[in-house]
């Protein structure tokens, strides 16, 4: 039997809360947690740079490019948004999967379209 | 050849902050090759247009409607909202002595932008090849350069937009919120192509626009505005526009 002066122990409480969070993490199914992301496989190949390289640097390589081609005025069409959907052709089923499970939210296509 | 302590203590202190600044100090890097076709801007060159009013008519806005196809500018059905990189402006003589003269009014790409000057983000600027371009990606909107330009030809857009139907990809659609403006179709000069107002103009049979580089003495654009007479809107100011207008 648990004496009623237990229950008001600061430190009790915490760790029965603390049990119970255990409890409910064994417990929960595995589909609470989301699925790490399936990026579609690209039809084509190969990309216009490694694709582990690609994967890690995608957003610095893709800023670079905005700049040399907005305020330098150099274009390089095999690697612009247009040519990544030659390989690529569904934006929702290769960029946005792995955007929403990293919960980032980058606003391209806001205004650069993504021919399908 | 001796030295004192304190000179063997500097010049350790100095390698030693090579060492470590030098991997840094590639901020610029020499732009990588890249395979495939690459549309470049040309420095050293100079775009303006020369608008021949007398073959302007007022009944006539193929140049208007192009720029709308080409650059995907929508029309929002809002007077005083809607965006416009080139508009007719007609021009009245308050004698009334001679007839109302059309013509188009679109970015002057000045050599002296003022819009450029008071841009706190350096959105707008100016490309080696004299284009006044907006790099939307930096724009906050703060619309200093709307008031700024004495020509009028900059829109904040107001509204969020979809893209039309028969979108031209090559050219992005829009954010709600930053500025934009007529860019001399700078991606079609990229790929030596003339802007979608001048081609429309002589496809319409009019040829009132002409396009060209002054920096080159023997295009046609230099030869004329030396030969003929020419002038451009509030050259008062002094900022150098780069669209000059005949008959005006």
């Amino acid at each position: 039997m648990i004496s009623p002066a237990f229950w008001s122990g600061r430190w009790s409480r915490a760790s029965v809360l603390f049990l119970f969070l255990f409890a409910a993490w064994i417990v929960a199914p595995s589909s609470l947690w989301a699925a790490p992301p399936q990026p579609e496989k690209a039809v084509r190949g190969p990309c216009v740079r490694d694709a582990e390289w690609m994967r890690r640097n995608h957003m610095d390589f893709l800023k670079h490019k905005r700049e040399e081609t907005v305020r330098e005025g150099v274009a390089v069409k095999s690697e612009s948004f247009l040519a990544c959907s030659g390989c690529h052709p569904s934006r929702e089923r290769f960029c946005d999967r792995c955007h929403a499970y990293v919960a980032v939210a980058p606003n391209c296509f806001e205004c650069h379209q993504y021919p399908k | 050849m001796t030295m004192d302590r304190r000179s063997v203590l500097g010049l350790g202190g100095a390698i030693a902050a090579g060492v470590a600044l030098a991997p840094g100090l590639r901020l610029i890097a020499a732009p990588e090759t890249s395979p495939g076709s690459v549309a470049a801007s040309t420095p050293g060159k100079r775009w303006a247009m020369l608008i021949d009013t007398s073959r302007c008519s007022s009944d006539c806005s193929a140049c208007v409607s192009a720029c709308r196809t080409e650059n995907n500018v929508p029309l929002f059905g809002d007077p005083e909202r809607d965006i416009h990189w080139i508009r007719k402006v007609e021009l009245r003589d308050q004698s009334q002595r001679k007839a109302p003269v059309s013509l188009p009014v679109l970015c002057n790409h000045c050599e002296q932008p003022p819009c450029v000057h008071v841009c706190p983000t350096e959105a707008s600027f100016i490309r080696h090849d004299g284009l006044v371009l907006i790099d939307k990606h930096r724009c906050i909107g703060c619309r200093y350069c709307i008031i700024a330009c004495p020509y009028k030809a900059r829109s904040l857009v107001f509204y969020k937009t979809k893209p039309p139907k028969d979108t031209n990809p090559n050219v992005p659609i829009r954010a709600a919120g930053v500025v934009e403006k007529c860019t001399f179709c700078a991606h079609r000069l990229d790929e030596g192509k003339l802007p979608a107002c001048v081609e429309a103009c002589a496809k319409a049979d009019k040829g009132a626009m002409l396009f060209g580089d002054l920096n080159d003495p023997k295009s046609e654009i230099s030869q004329r505005l030396l030969k003929e007479k020419s002038q451009t809107i509030r050259p008062d100011l002094g900022l150098k526009p780069h669209v000059h207008y005949q008959g005006i």
